[in-house]
C-alpha cells in the first residue's frame, strides 16, 4: 500500500527516532572529545571547561548506549532488518560498490544490479557503525569504570582503540551525510516521516520493491500509476 | 647537568610506622583522607587516592613453609625513566625533571585520566573536586633546594634512603646481598627496565609478585600507536572526508546534477 499514491513506507517512527538520537549523540560525543583528540580544539576546554565537556561526554555516552537498547522495543523491526540485511551481503552488493562511485562524478554506469532494502554501500555502513558502536562502548566503559577491574596493560589499549573508532566513525558519518543530503537527497525523506518516493525506491532499491509487489504489500497497478506520475 | 637522583625503599627494614605518610601529607598540605573504606586491618587506606600519595601497604601472608609474614611496602609513584603517564598525556601536563622526578603540572592538567589508564602501576588518581590528576612528586621542590624528600627525611627505620642514582643502586645491591646471605634467596632490587628504570627503587626480600608488583612492567606500546598513528591518521581521515565531500558537492553543483 502506497502512501498518498507516491510514497512507500520504509522505516517505523521508532527507528527514525533511533537514527536521529544516535546521530545527535555521536556528534556530541565527538565534539566533547575533540580537545583530547586534536590540539586545534583545545580552545573548547578553555571556553567551556574541561570538566564540563568530559561530563557531557559521559552523559551522551549513556544515551548512546541506552538508545539502541530502548530501540529493541521501540524499533525492533528496524533493528532486525539492519542485522538481517548486513548478513545478506552478496556478490550483487560488491558489483554495486564497484560501479556506484561513478555516479558521484556524473557518470552513468551500466549493469548495476537491483538493490534490496539496503544497498551494498548501506550494508557496509551498517556493519561499520555496528562494529564501531561496539568497540566505542566497550573501550569507553573500560576507560570509565575499568580502574581496578582490569589490568592497565590491557586498559591502556582502550585509548587508541577508542580514538581509532571515533575517527573511523566520524569519517564514515561525513560520507553518510554527503550521500544522504547531496548525492541522494530523496533518501532523507525516509528519516523524516519514514517514507520515501516510490520512483526513487524503484530505481535505488528495485529488488525491495519487487519483493513487496510479490508479497502483496504493494499493488502492481498502484506502483505502475505512481511511476507514471 | 643535574645529577640523577633515586629514592630507595628497603622493604626488609620498614617498620610500618607510617611517619613517611604523615610527612608527605604535612609537606604537601594534603587533608586527612577518609575516602577509602576501612577494612578492619592496620593498613590505613585501601589504595592511593588523590590526597594520599604515599601508602604503606601492610600485607599478611603465610609462605610455603607455613611461616607468617607481614610485608610492609611503600606504594607510590615509581618515577619511571620512560614514564607512561607523561608519554600518554594529551595536554603535555606531565614533565620529567632533570633529576628524574616525574611531576604533574596542575595548570595544564585537564583531568582526562589517560595517565591513570596508562600507568603500569595504577598510580595517578584524578581528584573529584579539583578534577586534576595527582601523585607523588618526589618532593621535587625540596630537591631543587638541596633537601631530601619529606618521607626519606622522616623515616625512623632508615628504610627510605635518598641520594644519587649510583649510590642508591649500590646500597640496594649491598642490602640484597645481605638478605640473600640471611636466608632470602629471592631477594632482589626492583628497578624494572621495561619502564626505562625507575627513580623509586625497592629492596625486596621476596619476588615482586609477593608485593603485588608486576614482574616485568612495560611502558605501553599503545601510547606511541595512539600518538604516532591513530591521532594523525584520524585527523587526516576526518579532514580528507570533509574535503572530499565538499569537492564532490562542488562537482555535483557544477554539473547541475542530483538525484531529484
Amino acid at each position: 500500500m502506497l502512501v498518498n499514491k507516491k510514497y512507500v513506507k520504509r522505516h517505523t517512527k521508532g527507528f527514525v527516532y533511533l537514527h536521529w538520537i544516535n546521530a545527535l549523540c555521536f556528534f556530541m560525543l565527538f565534539l566533547t572529545a575533540l580537545p583530547l583528540y586534536a590540539d586545534t580544539f583545545r580552545f573548547l576546554y578553555d571556553l567551556l571547561g574541561a570538566r564540563t565537556l568530559q561530563n557531557a561526554h559521559r552523559f551522551f555516552a549513556v544515551i548512546f548506549v541506552l538508545n539502541p537498547i530502548v530501540g529493541l522495543i521501540t524499533a525492533r523491526e528496524g533493528i532486525w532488518r539492519m542485522f538481517s540485511e548486513v548478513l545478506k551481503f552478496n556478490g550483487k552488493d560488491i558489483t554495486f560498490l564497484i560501479k556506484f562511485p561513478l555516479e558521484l562524478i556524473g557518470k552513468h554506469p551500466e549493469g548495476v544490479p537491483k538493490q534490496g532494502f539496503y544497498n551494498g554501500g548501506e550494508r557496509m555502513n551498517i556493519a561499520l557503525q555496528l562494529a564501531t558502536w561496539g568497540v566505542l562502548v566497550g573501550s569507553g566503559a573500560l576507560l570509565w569504570f575499568g580502574e581496578g577491574l582490569i589490568d592497565n596493560s590491557i586498559r591502556a589499549w582502550m585509548i587508541p582503540l577508542h580514538s581509532l573508532c571515533a575517527g573511523i566513525g566520524f569519517a564514515g558519518s561525513i560520507g553518510h551525510i554527503y550521500l544522504a543530503l547531496v548525492a541522494n537527497p530523496d533518501s532523507v525523506h525516509g528519516m523524516q516521516d519514514g517514507t520515501i518516493k516510490v520512483d526513487y525506491a524503484n530505481v535505488h532499491h528495485g529488488e525491495w520493491i519487487d519483493d513487496m509487489v510479490r508479497d502483496g504489500k504493494i499493488n502492481r497497478q498502484e506502483l505502475n500509476d505512481a511511476l507514471k506520475r | 647537568m643535574a645529577q640523577e637522583i633515586t629514592m630507595l625503599h628497603d622493604v626488609a627494614r620498614c617498620s610500618a610506622c607510617r611517619a613517611c605518610m604523615v610527612a608527605c601529607k604535612q609537606w604537601h598540605d594534603l587533608p586527612a583522607d577518609m575516602s577509602t573504606p576501612f577494612e578492619g586491618q592496620y593498613q590505613s587506606h585501601k589504595d592511593l587516592t588523590s590526597t594520599t600519595w604515599n601508602l604503606i601497604q601492610m600485607h599478611e601472608r603465610v609462605d610455603g613453609a607455613g611461616k607468617f609474614h607481614w610485608d610492609f611496602f611503600k606504594k607510590q609513584c615509581m618515577h619511571c625513566g620512560d614514564p607512561a603517564c607523561m608519554n600518554g598525556c594529551p595536554e603535555e601536563a606531565i614533565e620529567k625533571k632533570a633529576g628524574g622526578a616525574v611531576v604533574i603540572n596542575p595548570d595544564k592538567c585537564v583531568g582526562c585520566g589517560y595517565c591513570t589508564a596508562n600507568c603500569p602501576f595504577g598510580i595517578p588518581k584524578v581528584d573529584a573536586e579539583s578534577h586534576k590528576s595527582t601523585k607523588c612528586d618526589l618532593c621535587y621542590d625540596r630537591i631543587a633546594e638541596g633537601m631530601e624528600p619529606a618521607c626519606s627525611k622522616t623515616c625512623t627505620a632508615d628504610a627510605i634512603r635518598f641520594g644519587s642514582q649510583a649510590d642508591m643502586l649500590a646500597r640496594a645491591q649491598e642490602r640484597v646481598d645481605i638478605l640473600r646471605a640471611e636466608g632470602h634467596p629471592d631477594a632482589n632490587v626492583y628497578n624494572p627496565q621495561g619502564v626505562g628504570g625507575v627513580h623509586m627503587v625497592y629492596v625486596l626480600p621476596e619476588k615482586p609478585a609477593v608485593y603485588g608488583l608486576p614482574e616485568n612492567p612495560q611502558t605501553p606500546a599503545s601510547i606511541n600507536i595512539w600518538k604516532d598513528v591513530v591521532r594523525p591518521v584520524g585527523k587526516i581521515a576526518g579532514v580528507g572526508a570533509i574535503a572530499g565531500v565538499l569537492g564532490l558537492t562542488a562537482l555535483t553543483a557544477m554539473r547541475g546534477k542530483g538525484d531529484k
